[in-house]
Formats: C-alpha cells, structure tokens, sequence
C-alpha cells in the first residue's frame, strides 16, 4: 500500500467568534496518494481555498490533524512549515500572483533562491521552463504575458523544488478556455509523475481531468 | 462637521494600537522641531533679549582718560544723545580668587546713571570694596556671593566683596573672552589705576533715535577734538560680532531644523499613506454608499489633526526641555538671556504648523484613494509600479531593490531625507572631531613641539642633550599693541632661531620670515589692521617701547583669533629686554611625550604638555561638542524611524508579494533580506549623497561660518564617513528586522486574500 501524500484527519476550522462564528470545515477527512488528481468542487464560500491553505500550512487548523509527507502540520513550528512549504508542497493560484519586479524565469528562480538550492537550481528552471514551452516569455515582465503564459510560469515555480504535493487553488480561474485547458494538462501531467494533487474548482473541465471528485457541501467533504 | 468628528472620533479610538503608533511619529518629529526651534529662538532673540535687559547702550565711546566733565558737556551736546554714563576701565589685570586665576581681566569703575548690565544674581554695587562679576566668571569659577576676590596689576593690588553676578552682552562671556569683566565702585578703580580724580575712559551713550545713530558718531567725532584714541562700537556692531560667534551653531540649527522638517514630512506621509492602504477597503465603500472624496478626506484630516494637535503638543514639550540645558550654557558663553515664557509662542506657531501638516499630509492620499473608481478601492489593490527591466538577479536582497525602484518617487524623497541627515551627521562628526583636536592636538594651531619648559636660554644646551629631544629652542611671547591703534592687542610670538619647525600655522600668502626686521602676521591680525606682505607692523611693547617689522606674510593661525605675529626673538629683546621664556621641546619620532617629560624632570626641569585651545576656550567648545551629540543621536533616531515608516509603508503596500513569498517557502529572515535590500539601497544612496553633499556644500559654508581668519577643515574624514555609512546601513537591517517581525506575525492568508 503507498502511503498517502496528503492525510486529513477531522479537520475542523472555524471564523468569527461568538454568533458571527462560522465553521467552514466540519470534520473533513482526505487522502491523496501520489500520482492522484483529485479536484475539490462546491459554492463559493464553501471552504475549498480554506482547506488548501490548511494543507500548504498557511493557516492553523481548530481541530484534526494533517499530514504532509509524513510530517504532521500541526505539530510544526512556523519555521517547520516554513521549510516544509520550499521543499514538499508547491501551490498555484488563481490570481498567478507572479512578482511584477520580476522576470518569469526570476519568478520561477526565486523560489529554489528561497529554498537555497544550489547551482542545480538555475539548469532545473531553465529546463522547466522550456518543458512547459514558455522560453519566449522567460525574459519578459509578468505584466506583458498573456494569462495563460503567467500561470503555466507559476506551475513552474510550484514545481521547480521538486514538491510531493501541489496544491492549485481555481488554477484556470482567470484564464480563457483554451488555455485553462493547457494548465489541466499540465497539472494532469505533474500527477501522473508521480506527485499529488489537489486544485479547488468549479470547472467541469478540471473535474473531468480528475481522479477522484470530492465535494465540500456545508463543511462536510464528500 | 460634528458627524466628520464623531467618524473620526470613533475611528481613533477603534484602533487604539495604530493611533498610539502614529502619535508616536508625530510626537518624535514634534520633538526634534521643538528642539530646534528651542535653540535656535533662544541664539536669535537672546542678544535683544540681554540687551534690553541691560539697558544696552546705543553706542559705547572708548578713549584715553579725560575729565568726566569735559567729556559730559561735549556728549551732551549732541543733539541726538538722550542720556550718558561714564566708566573707568583698568584692561590687563589679573583676576583671582583662593582656587583661580585669570590675566587680561578688565576692572570697570561704574559711575552714576544708567548701567548697561543686567544683574541676574544679588545686587548692583553700592559702596566701595564691592564689585559685581560677570556671569561667565562665576559659572566657570563657581564664585558665591559673599566671595572675595582679589585684582592685581603692576604695584596695585585691591580685594572686593562680591555681591552681585551681572550679564552685558557687548561681549561674549568669560572665559570664551580674552579675560572676566569686574564692576566696582568708581573710586575703587580710580585708586587702584592711579588716575586722577574724575578720570574717565569709557562713555556709554544712549540716543534718541537709533536709526540716527551713525549721524551722531560722526557728530560726536567732530566735537572729540582733543580727545585722543577715540573709538566707538554701536550696538547693532557688538551684535553682528557676536552673531559670528554662533554663526556656526545657528546654521547648524537652521540645517538640522530642515532635517527635521524633511523627515517629519516623510514620516508623517509614509504613515499616512500607509493608513490609507490599509483602508482602502473601506473608503470604496463609503464611496459605494455616496461619500464624496472630500467629505473622506475631510474626514481623514481631522482624524489626523486631532492625534496630531496632542501628540506634538507633547513631542513639542519633549524637545524643548531636551536641548533647555545646552541651551542656557551656551546663551551664557555668550552673554545672553534664555527666552523664559516667550518660547511657547514660536513652539504654539510649531505646533499649529504640525498639525496643519498632519492634517495635508493625511487628507492628501485620502483624496487620491477616494478619488479613483470605489472598483479599484474596493478590491484593495496592490499599488504596484513596475520598473523597467534591471539585471539585479532574483536574490531576496536584490528582490527588496527592485521594490524600492518600484516606487521611485518615493525612494528618491527618502534618499534625499537621508543624505540630508547624514550630510548633517557628517558635518556633526567633522567638527566634533575637530574640536577634540583644538582642545587636545597643538598641531590644529601650528604647534609642533609637544613640551614647554619655563626655563632661561641658557638652558636650551642642557635640554637638547636630554634622550628623545629632536630640538629645543628658546620661545618668547609678549603681549603688544598696535602703536597707530592701541585698542588693537596682539601676541607678538619670537623664537632664538627658525620657528617653523617649532610652531608654523599654514601660509595664507606671501612667505616665512627670513630676517630679524620681518615678521608673519596671524590673518585675524592682518584683518583687524589692515596688513599685507610689505607692510609695517608697528608694536607697541609693555616696556613702552616700539618696535617694527615688515610683513613678509600672512598665516592662518588659530590661537588669539589670529592676532599674531611671529618674529625673530634678537629684535624683539632688544626692545623688551626682560621677556621670560620658555624652551619649547621637540619630540623624536619612536620617543613618547611622558618619556621625555620623564627626562625632563629628572633634570630638574618641570615640563608642561602644550595642548590645543582648551585653555581659553574649552568651556564653550564643551557645551558646543553636548549640543552636537544631542543632535546626532536625535538625527541617528530620525534616520531609523524613516526608514522604519518607509519600510511599513512597502509591505503594506506589498503585502500579497510577501504573503507570496511565505507561500513559497521565505522564513523571517528572507522577509529581512528582501525589506533589507529596499533599506539598504535607500541608505547607502543616501549616505553616499550626503558624503558629496557634506564636502562640496555643508562643510565649505559651515568653515566659511565658523572663523574667517582661519582655514578650519570640517570635511569628514575616511573614518567618521565609514562610521556614517555603516551605521546607516546598521540602521537599516535594523528597520528591516523590526518590519520583517512584525511582516511574518501577520497570517499569510490574510495578505493573499488581499486582492
């Protein structure tokens, strides 16, 4: 049997407080195993992004227990998660949110930059961004690249550390059909490498492309 | 408007911590303009503020003794003279008490009428055996009331009660002036100067009309006839002169106050500025519910003054008490008054401006938010520039430049804040550092020789021989006066032989001495009368005997304000015969100071260390050297704080980046790196300005300022300029690291939802 990249145990998170509170995730249950896509659907507001960020270690669960690679989130100072984020877990955004500063082969450099990794970091950049067909837009700002060049560049960047996990929160959310398409792919070809994968949607597309369909309906995830 | 109070009300105390914050800035740059309006009102008012304590006089006469009542009739008759008074000064005395002694005391006799001094302690003399001492000589000695003091000159000696402490600002204080002022009762002086009876040789004059003053003096020159060496100093004279003594320091306070009024305004926009980012949300809602951009702005300027008007009111206060101590020691090294009560008006004037910049600096930003589309408010947008491309790499340090260049406006007014301060700091060091050579390095006023032994001529053989003696010479010093101008003292300075590897301030023109009827002149002396190369200079000697020389050239020496003259000791024994010397002392290189004061006294000699200007002077470069490090370490705290405010200011502005950036995997001290990279930039252009500001502009107009007969060099040297960017770039790391903490306490999901 493999051992699940991603295990969630009753996870439990709440926000507000007194009659404002709000559970947003009651009790939810997840396993991904690696070469899985598993596509987490529901309303907005209905705690996809949550349960991603919960996963990535950016926020603190209530309740429940998560575990990353064998390393139990809850249990992890910041600076835990923090090295867990550059080395195990890639995310993708909705927004791409690549730095204007920046390049997009910066961009994707920045991040093996933060996880300081050695020389091999520059070759593993280049060589991810010829393989996702981005060496035109490489040298160019993110605010002259097309939407669907700025998030394949931020495919590259979750991926460039060599991640277990990614986690892609409405990756085709701001994109055209045609090239909400290429980042299925894309995402589609990361899994069947042998990493887990979890993107939060609402495109049917996605779901299609997915290996199991999970959905968020009042906190519950079935 | 009682509704824009209430919303602003309920806002300031709805975020106390942030409120508290932004009190906090006001309240430092409250501070440093109280500080400096504090100094700088009390140096500009304090001589009118002295003067018309004193009952200064319009114009003050000076000549050879006369009978007052010829004197009287003749300054009566003028038609402009509203009332007179006479003195009779004795000049050259030697003051003393049980623990101190001082030369070049002046004893006046006051007579009836009015004074012209202010007694600020006891009581004015009322018989005889009293005398009335100026302030700088009782701060500086510590005389009590009640003290004895003794007076002596030639055969005369005389002991008085002091009862009362005055201020006349005709001059600057003891011991700052050549010698202390001492007030006594006429016929004490009289007696002590054997003059006859009625004898007077000042006259006070009181006009009038001021603005015909100079028509009286030409008057009054018409009617001296007979009346030998008369000169005569006006009021607005005595006070152009004093104002040289603080020009320096004035324009210090003038520079540091536009340091402070530039960094408060940085401050005060980057903290505003970053307020209104922070509620960008919900000015585009009360847009969406149909505020008008004025009324939000409005609004915001309220908020603003209402913090502003009370924490300035207090930074104010804070600042004004900081520099009250500095303040007060320098006005009495200068003769003159504290302002008292008359300071809250100016800090009142500070305080309203305060909060009218306050109020601008947060309506402002306000207006542009709530003037875009409520869409783009409403959605919080990252205000983003992007830069054109630049090859820095994708380092975290490079990444924080590229931040800063993103805003290049706003990096450029930072910079130009921070080369200001550190062009100030420079100069700060630069004259620090001088200082400390004036008090302790005879080099700074031409001095080679290290030790000086009060011994005959004849000595000069035994010393040379000593081990660690490179050269002994014989060095005498007497005290002249111009025989065209006896008003005019000087030092005439002789050595048996060359003297310039003894003592040799730098050229200003012509050239050395070469032969015994030759003479170099200090540049004070030679502006005081009016000497060039090939002129004569005509010296009046103690013995009463005249000797002259040519002007071979002019030095720039420090000592005596420049009234020097450096001549060959043949000629000037032979008119002063009874001349004591002192052998002053080479050192060798590889011997020491105290090896050689050793050997000297195990000669029997008793060696002095020559030192700097400290024996004059030390006092007032004292307050001068507390005045500047209470400046620098405010200015260091106005640094830091700028760049704390700037660096806020980016990441809340870039607070998806960074959250980004933690989502990435950057730790705390990647977050340090990048804001680092942002502050460093911002600091290292700024110290490197304010190093080519400090040298091509502040340091040539404060040298200009600080003495015309000499060439002082306040450009800040490789090490105080090392010090100044290192601890720029210190400060900045540190600014980064503070941000950063407080960046990294923020939950990363809070900053992506911001979009």
């Amino acid at each position: 049997m493999i051992e699940p990249v991603v295990a969630a145990r009753g996870v439990v998170k709440s926000f507000g407080s007194g009659r404002a509170a709000r559970r947003v995730l009651d009790h939810v249950d997840l396993e991904v195993r690696p070469g899985e896509l598993v596509a987490v659907v529901g309303r907005s507001g209905s705690g996809k992004s949550t349960l991603l960020h919960l996963m990535a270690g950016l926020d603190r669960l209530d309740a429940g227990s998560i575990t990353v690679a064998g390393i139990r989130l809850e249990q992890q100072s910041q600076a835990g998660l923090t090295e867990l984020r550059r080395s195990r877990i890639g995310f993708v955004f909705q927004s791409f949110h690549l730095l204007p500063e920046l390049s997009g082969y910066e961009n994707v450099l920045l991040a093996a930059r933060l996880a300081r990794r050695g020389a091999g970091a520059t070759a593993r950049a280049r060589e991810l961004i010829a393989s996702l067909g981005l060496d035109g837009a490489a040298s160019r700002l993110p605010g002259t690249l097309s939407g669907g060049e700025q998030q394949r560049l931020a495919i590259a960047r979750a991926l460039v550390n060599g991640p277990a996990l990614v986690l892609a929160d409405e990756p085709t959310g701001n994109l055209d059909a045609e090239s909400g398409a290429t980042v299925l792919g894309l995402l589609r070809g990361i899994a069947d490498g042998e990493r887990a994968v979890v993107l939060a949607t609402h495109d049917a597309e996605a779901t299609a492309r997915a290996d199991r369909v999970l959905e968020l309906r009042d906190g519950r995830l079935g | 408007m009682s509704s824009l109070l209430r919303v602003a009300l309920a806002r300031l105390a709805g975020r106390p911590g942030r409120t508290l914050l932004a009190a906090g800035g006001i309240a430092a740059a409250a501070a440093m303009l109280g500080a400096a309006t504090t100094v700088a009102f009390g140096l500009a008012t304090g001589f009118d503020r002295a003067a018309d304590r004193a009952g200064l006089p319009d114009a003050m006469a000076q000549f050879d003794a006369e009978d007052v009542r010829e004197v009287r009739r003749r300054a009566l008759a003028l038609p402009n003279v509203r009332s007179v008074s006479f003195r009779l000064e004795d000049g050259g005395v030697e003051v003393y008490t049980e623990r101190d002694y001082a030369r070049h005391g002046k004893l006046q006799g006051v007579r009836g009428g009015e004074r012209g001094y202010a007694i600020v302690e006891g009581r004015d003399v009322r018989g005889r055996g009293e005398v009335v001492v100026e302030r700088g000589l009782q701060r500086e000695w510590g005389i009590r009331l009640g003290e004895r003091v003794g007076v002596h000159q030639f055969r005369s000696y005389a002991t008085f009660e002091v009862v009362g402490v005055a201020v006349t600002p005709d001059n600057v204080a003891f011991p700052l002036a050549n010698g202390p002022r001492l007030y006594a009762h006429y016929e004490d002086v009289r007696e002590f100067s054997r003059e006859r009876p009625g004898a007077v040789n000042i006259a006070l004059l009181w006009v009038q009309d001021p603005e015909q003053i100079d028509l009286t003096l030409s008057q009054a020159r018409v009617a001296s006839f007979g009346i030998d060496e008369l000169e005569f100093v006006t009021r607005d004279g005595v006070h152009t002169l004093i104002n040289q003594a603080a020009g320096i320091v004035i324009a210090l306070l003038v520079a540091f106050s536009l340091v402070a009024l530039g960094a408060a305004l940085a401050m005060l926009g980057s903290s505003s500025a970053a307020d209104i980012q922070r509620r960008l949300v919900s000015i585009g809602l009360l847009r969406t519910l149909g505020a008008t951009p004025r009324a939000i702005a409005a609004s915001v300027a309220l908020e603003g003054a209402l913090v502003a008007a009370l924490a300035g009111g207090v930074g104010l206060a804070i600042g004004a008490i900081a520099v009250h101590g500095p303040t007060d020691r320098l006005l009495v090294a200068l003769n003159e008054l504290g302002p008292g009560a008359a300071i809250v008006w100016p800090l009142l004037a500070c305080l309203a401006g305060l909060v009218l910049v306050v109020a601008v600096t947060a309506a402002w930003p306000a207006w542009r938010a709530a003037s875009r589309p409520p869409v783009e408010t409403l959605g919080g947008a990252d205000l983003v520039r992007v830069p054109a491309r630049a090859r820095l790499g994708a380092g975290s340090l490079a990444l924080g430049v590229r931040l800063a260049l993103s805003r290049p406006r706003r990096t450029a007014a930072t910079i130009a804040v921070l080369a200001a301060a550190s062009s100030i700091v420079l100069l700060m060091l630069a004259l620090a550092g001088l200082l400390q050579r004036l008090q302790d390095d005879p080099e700074t006023v031409g001095k080679r020789y290290r030790l000086s032994v009060p011994a005959a001529a004849t000595d000069v053989p035994a010393i040379r021989a000593l081990p660690g003696v490179a050269g002994a010479t014989a060095r005498y010093e007497v005290q002249a006066a111009d025989s065209f101008a006896l008003g005019q003292a000087f030092s005439v300075i002789g050595f048996a032989g060359d003297h310039v590897p003894y003592e040799a301030p730098p050229l200003a023109s012509g050239r050395r001495l070469a032969a015994v009827d030759e003479v170099e002149v200090g540049l004070g002396l030679a502006q005081a009368l009016n000497l060039s190369e090939g002129a004569t200079l005509a010296a009046q000697l103690p013995s009463g005997r005249e000797v002259r020389f040519r002007v071979s050239g002019v030095v720039r020496a420090l000592e005596n304000e420049g009234r020097v003259a450096y001549v060959r000791a043949s000629r000037l024994l032979a008119a002063e015969p009874f001349a004591v010397p002192e052998i002053a002392v080479l050192i060798e290189p590889g011997a020491t100071k105290d090896a050689v004061a050793t050997n000297l006294r195990r000669a029997g000699f008793f060696p002095r260390a020559v030192g700097g200007v400290t024996a004059r002077g030390g006092g007032f470069l004292e307050v001068l050297a507390a005045l500047l490090r209470s400046f620098a370490v405010v200015i260091g705290a106005v640094c830091l704080y700028v760049l704390v405010q700037t660096l806020t200011l980016t990441a809340q502005e870039r607070i998806r980046a960074l959250a980004v950036l933690r989502t990435l995997g950057a730790g705390r001290g990647q977050v340090t790196a990048v804001l680092a990279g942002t502050a460093l930039l911002i600091a290292l252009c700024g110290a490197a300005v304010g190093a080519v500001l400090e040298r091509f502009v502040v340091a040539p107009a404060a040298s200009g300022l600080a003495a015309s007969y000499v060439s002082l060099s306040l450009v800040a040297d490789a090490r105080d300029t090392g010090l100044t960017v290192l601890g720029l770039a210190l400060l900045a790391v540190l600014a980064a690291a503070w941000v950063a903490r407080g960046a990294v306490r923020r939950p990363i999901v809070a900053g992506l939802r911001e979009e």
